[in-house]
């Protein structure tokens, strides 16, 4: 074909056309996204504020004894104190919270909701592979597994203490088997939510059954799994106070609840926003990480 | 590879306990290289059929074989074109591509290579590295035919493989297919709505009444071999012949459909 000299130019002119346009309406797009996030980022800073405002209107006109509610300011200031040394009347100096910084009581929390949900996250979803692919075994076990799951920890604990001791085992025990239910669920659902087109396809393509469950099942049940990870992780945090009542110093929960009976409620607040803040980034840093692991969900 | 079915029927029962008898007595028997095309309205069967040939479902009553021995499940010999794609979400487009080899154990050098024939004759050079969630439906279906062609089944089951695309890659995928089959002396048993794509691609079409699904008619597609050479499509497409079973088919369809 021959193409004229007058047809080259005109192709060309409407081809950069085109390209201007399209990177137009492409940073039309981002602009508008960077407009919604910040828009979103304002209201939520905005309801932070109003919450603040009321919380310090009502303590400064002194509507509630501070005892009961204790100012942003008090909470702030035992915050930082638990953090730092400082010294006493009587001129001893005093570091941290019973004898803990606040953070090292984060930690030592933390250190036992990795041991307590790690082991859930090995066994979980091996148990529910197991359980999903063999019938008799799912009907033996989902029974003690629901059962398992409605029971309040703060219900066992003391039995575990009896059979474990007061020690750090009996909570790793009530962390593990709070975080363990959610992730065997998760597993099974998973692995039963797998099309069978697909399980088709692969057996067709000459997969036998062990290819089957290692290169479809196996990934097709991930995002399910790393859902099922951070209800576990969210229903430890929920659990930590419980595991702690008892001997659970270090470790925030027990901060929490030694300083409620010591009537330091300014400590407590200031225990239950750590707990929350460090919850919602573990589970910001989980989904992330879904994300990453699995960047096909909701998409194919 | 040839197949025979030999008065295979298939009842099932529903969740609210009905029985239903997708496929009545249906004797065939499709040899080695030929391109069979089924035809018929939605609930006649046809699926179930494609299902009991690939393995996935064992018939009721009957038999299926392959060169003479019963079909216990799937194989790799008989490789299956979902109406959609089933794309692995987790592995790229290559590694789609090759599955089947790997499943079968042959060495990473040679999946490639004949990974990398598949995509290119479906068209997908360029794409193979991608995410399959990236690729349009078209694609993505373009894609499911290479991994089943990497494999080299004997025999292909094709459930509408190109009901969803556009009619300019339709066409190009049918004449591919036309000439792998004809080329490696494949047998095919492809599925479709469309009489016209049943008339252009098949050496012979069946067409399947409703529920109980069962062959009502049964005709030879000899064009070429009448005019002695491959006509191309818009050719062929206005002959007598081909004119003249594009409307005996349509009007056996809409027999079978109206109220007894």
């Amino acid at each position: 074909m021959v193409t004229g000299p007058t047809q080259d130019e005109g192709g060309l002119v409407s081809q950069a056309d085109h390209l201007g346009q399209s990177l137009r309406v492409a940073a039309d797009a981002r602009r508008s996204r960077r407009t919604q996030r910040v828009r979103k980022l304002v209201l939520s800073l905005a309801v932070l504020v109003v919450a603040l405002a009321v919380w310090w209107l009502v303590t400064a006109l002194e509507l509630v004894q501070p005892l009961y509610l204790p100012s942003p300011a008090a909470v702030w200031q035992a915050f930082v104190e638990s953090n730092t040394c400082r010294e006493l009347e009587s001129g001893r100096t005093v570091c941290g919270e019973q004898n803990y910084y606040m953070w090292e009581h984060l930690i030592a929390s933390m250190q036992r909701i990795a041991v307590g949900v790690g082991v859930a996250i090995v066994l979980g979803p091996l148990v529910g592979f197991l359980m999903a692919s063999i019938g008799w075994l799912n009907t033996a076990l989902e029974p003690y597994l629901n059962f398992l799951r409605a029971l309040p920890p703060l219900g066992y604990i003391g039995l575990l203490i009896v059979w474990f001791g007061i020690g750090n085992t009996s909570k790793y025990w009530l962390l593990f088997l709070a975080a363990f239910p959610p992730i065997v669920i998760a597993t099974i659902n998973g692995v039963r939510g797998v099309r069978e087109d697909s399980i088709h396809a692969a057996r067709s393509m000459g997969a036998s059954q062990w290819q089957v469950g290692r290169h479809v099942i196996l990934p097709a049940t991930l995002p399910e799994v790393i859902g099922g990870i951070r209800i576990a992780v969210g229903f430890a945090w929920t659990t930590v106070v419980a595991a702690e009542l008892n001997a659970g110093i270090p470790g925030i929960g027990g901060l929490a609840y030694v300083s409620g009976q010591q009537l330091q409620t300014a400590l407590t607040i200031a225990c239950i926003i750590v707990i929350g803040l460090a919850a919602v980034a573990l589970d910001a840093l989980l989904k992330h990480l879904g994300t990453l692991l699995v960047p096909w969900y909701g998409r194919a | 590879m040839s197949f025979t079915l030999d008065g295979v029927s298939q009842r099932y029962i529903t969740d609210s306990g009905e029985v239903v008898h997708a496929l009545a007595d249906t004797s065939l028997e499709v040899p080695t290289g030929q391109f069979l095309c089924v035809v018929g309205p939605s609930g006649c069967g046809k699926t179930t059929l494609l299902k009991i040939l690939a393995g996935f479902l064992r018939p009721t009553g009957g038999e299926a074989r392959v060169n003479g021995s019963a079909i216990s499940g799937p194989s790799w010999e008989r490789g299956v074109v979902f109406q959609q794609a089933n794309l692995y979400p987790w592995l790229t487009v290559r590694k789609n591509v090759e599955l089947g080899l790997k499943f079968r154990g042959v060495g990473a050098a040679e999946r490639r290579e004949t990974g990398q024939q598949c995509l290119d004759l479906v068209g997908l050079s360029g794409f193979e590295d991608q995410k399959t969630y990236e690729l349009s439906g078209g694609m993505q279906q373009r894609a499911q035919i290479a991994r089943v062609l990497a494999n080299d089944p004997e025999i292909i089951l094709m459930d509408e493989p190109f009901g969803a695309l556009d009619a300019l890659t339709r066409e190009r995928l049918q004449m591919d297919l036309l000439q792998i089959s004809r080329e490696r002396r494949k047998t095919v048993f492809f599925i479709t709505h469309s009489v016209e794509e049943a008339v252009f691609l098949g050496d012979r079409v069946l067409v399947m009444s409703p529920r109980p699904g069962r062959v009502v008619l049964d005709e030879k597609v000899e064009i070429s071999k009448k005019y002695g050479r491959l006509l191309p499509g818009k050719e062929l497409r206005s002959t007598p012949e081909f004119v003249g079973l594009r409307d005996l088919i349509a009007e056996t369809i809409y027999a079978g459909q109206a109220p007894a």
